[in-house]
């Protein structure tokens, strides 16, 4: 059989991990089935495995010659590597010399400089950072331009073309975006990112935990309540974490809190009473933007937990340890995980020094209350 | 071998663990052949909801 490396392990629980080169997925496997794999990966003859398992498990060989086969095929026969391609490639489009929106953005030192086409354009990007806003300077850093093209959306990024997005993909724009924009902030490449992950990011001062769950679920508002009691908001939607240390960065974007949050944070942040409102008829959403307390948009922390947040109207609040297995099935799905070998390595690693829990709430104070206690590991 | 979950978080482990007929009188084949398959995003996104209306 042909000999395969490009596969990592990972033993956690009563599963094996395998982290599968070609198209970067994940595979959760029992042990037994993870050994075969890397039997298969160091040339041994589907016979010797298929005799081996047959023994073990006490069945025809015939039955595990198929099976053995079988999983050969799914996971080692070249796949027709289909690149998707998200962002197309129009670099031959003409680039506007009017663009009717032009923003400057102040993040710590670093100042961006942000054409936008036109008020289309500038929804796209600007609500979530409006509150970095400065006036206008000669002197910038960065030099970005957005514009819509025959229905491709384009971003430039100091001269150089980043790609174009139809509509459809227009979260991957702004995904990129956000990661042009968090490169230009930590003088760091794509390569140098573990990944980015869709939860929103908390600090006590010296480490961090990431809060994950499905729209609805109350990542951004508990995140909100948590930031008015003393801890900081690292970042809420896009959070990013980097390959060298596996450290949670800072993102400097607002957090959206839905119409459906205002009463409870109205008391807390009056501001959101005035501040501007945004109608996404697409996804019936209606939110406002809130400042992050955070002022140091370098700062970098090692993470701890990752808490799978619910609120539940009238439920008792919970909070407890989940399987890690179950943690890994949500978690991956939902985020962007760099696809170079030894970044998928330090992933696994750090996935499994984090502990996992599930914590359902319809008290803040409670849940205040045992995110400190997360904090301080008296959980 | 068992089917496979693509990308879909909202389906619990238990839904996602189905057997399948062809080592269905072999327990042992069937319980280790039992696997999910989990893909990351392609590329980075934003969960920020788009504006109204369809098209540019």
């Amino acid at each position: 059989m042909k000999k395969k490396t490009n596969l990592l392990y990972k033993t956690v629980e009563d599963n094996t991990i395998v982290w599968l080169g070609t198209g970067n997925e994940y595979l959760v496997l029992e042990h037994t089935t993870a050994d075969i794999l890397k039997e298969i990966s160091k040339g041994a003859t589907v016979n010797e495995i298929a005799k081996t398992l047959s023994k073990k498990l006490a069945v025809p060989i015939e039955a595990s010659i198929g099976f053995v086969l079988e999983l050969e095929t799914k996971f080692y026969k070249e796949k027709n590597s289909e690149k998707i391609e998200i962002a197309n490639n129009h670099k031959n489009t003409k680039r506007p010399k009017d663009f009717e929106f032009i923003k400057y953005y102040k993040i710590n030192d670093i100042i961006f400089k942000v054409s936008f086409l036109s008020e289309k354009e500038l929804s796209f990007v600007h609500p979530k950072f409006a509150h970095l806003v400065i006036d206008e300077v000669i002197d910038f850093t960065n030099d970005f331009e957005v514009f819509i093209n025959n229905n491709y959306i384009f971003l430039y990024v100091n001269n150089r073309f980043i790609g174009s997005w139809d509509n459809s993909n227009i979260h991957y724009f702004q995904g990129k975006f956000s990661m042009e924009l968090i490169q230009k902030i930590h003088q760091k490449e794509e390569n140098d990112w573990l990944g980015v992950f869709h939860a929103s990011a908390i600090s006590n001062g010296e480490k961090s935990m990431l809060f994950l769950g499905d729209s609805g679920n109350g990542k951004s508002t508990s995140l909100a309540l948590l930031q008015a009691n003393g801890f900081t908001c690292l970042a809420d939607d896009f959070v990013p974490v980097d390959a060298q240390k596996q450290e949670v960065y800072s993102f400097p974007a607002a957090i959206s809190i839905k119409k459906s949050s205002l009463e409870t944070l109205l008391p807390i942040y009056p501001e959101l009473e005035t501040s501007a409102e945004y109608n996404f008829k697409r996804l019936n959403k209606i939110v406002r933007y809130l400042k992050p307390n955070n002022n140091d948009f370098f700062a970098h922390l090692p993470c701890t937990n990752l808490v799978f947040i619910k609120y539940e109207k009238d439920s008792k609040l919970s909070c407890k340890e989940i399987s890690k297995i179950d943690a890994f099935q949500q978690l991956v799905p939902d985020s962007w995980l760099s696809s170079k070998k030894e970044n998928a390595q330090l992933f696994l690693d750090w996935f499994e020094s984090l502990k996992c829990h599930q914590l359902t709430y319809s008290n803040n104070e409670k849940m205040i209350a045992t995110v400190t206690q997360l904090f301080d590991n008296e959980v | 071998m068992t089917k496979q979950l693509k990308n879909t978080p909202a389906i619990s482990r238990k839904d996602a663990l189905k057997k399948i007929g062809n080592y269905g009188k072999y327990t042992a084949l069937t319980a280790i052949g039992t696997y999910l398959i989990l893909n990351p995003q392609k590329a980075q996104a934003s969960s920020v909801p788009t504006a109204a209306g369809t098209g540019f």
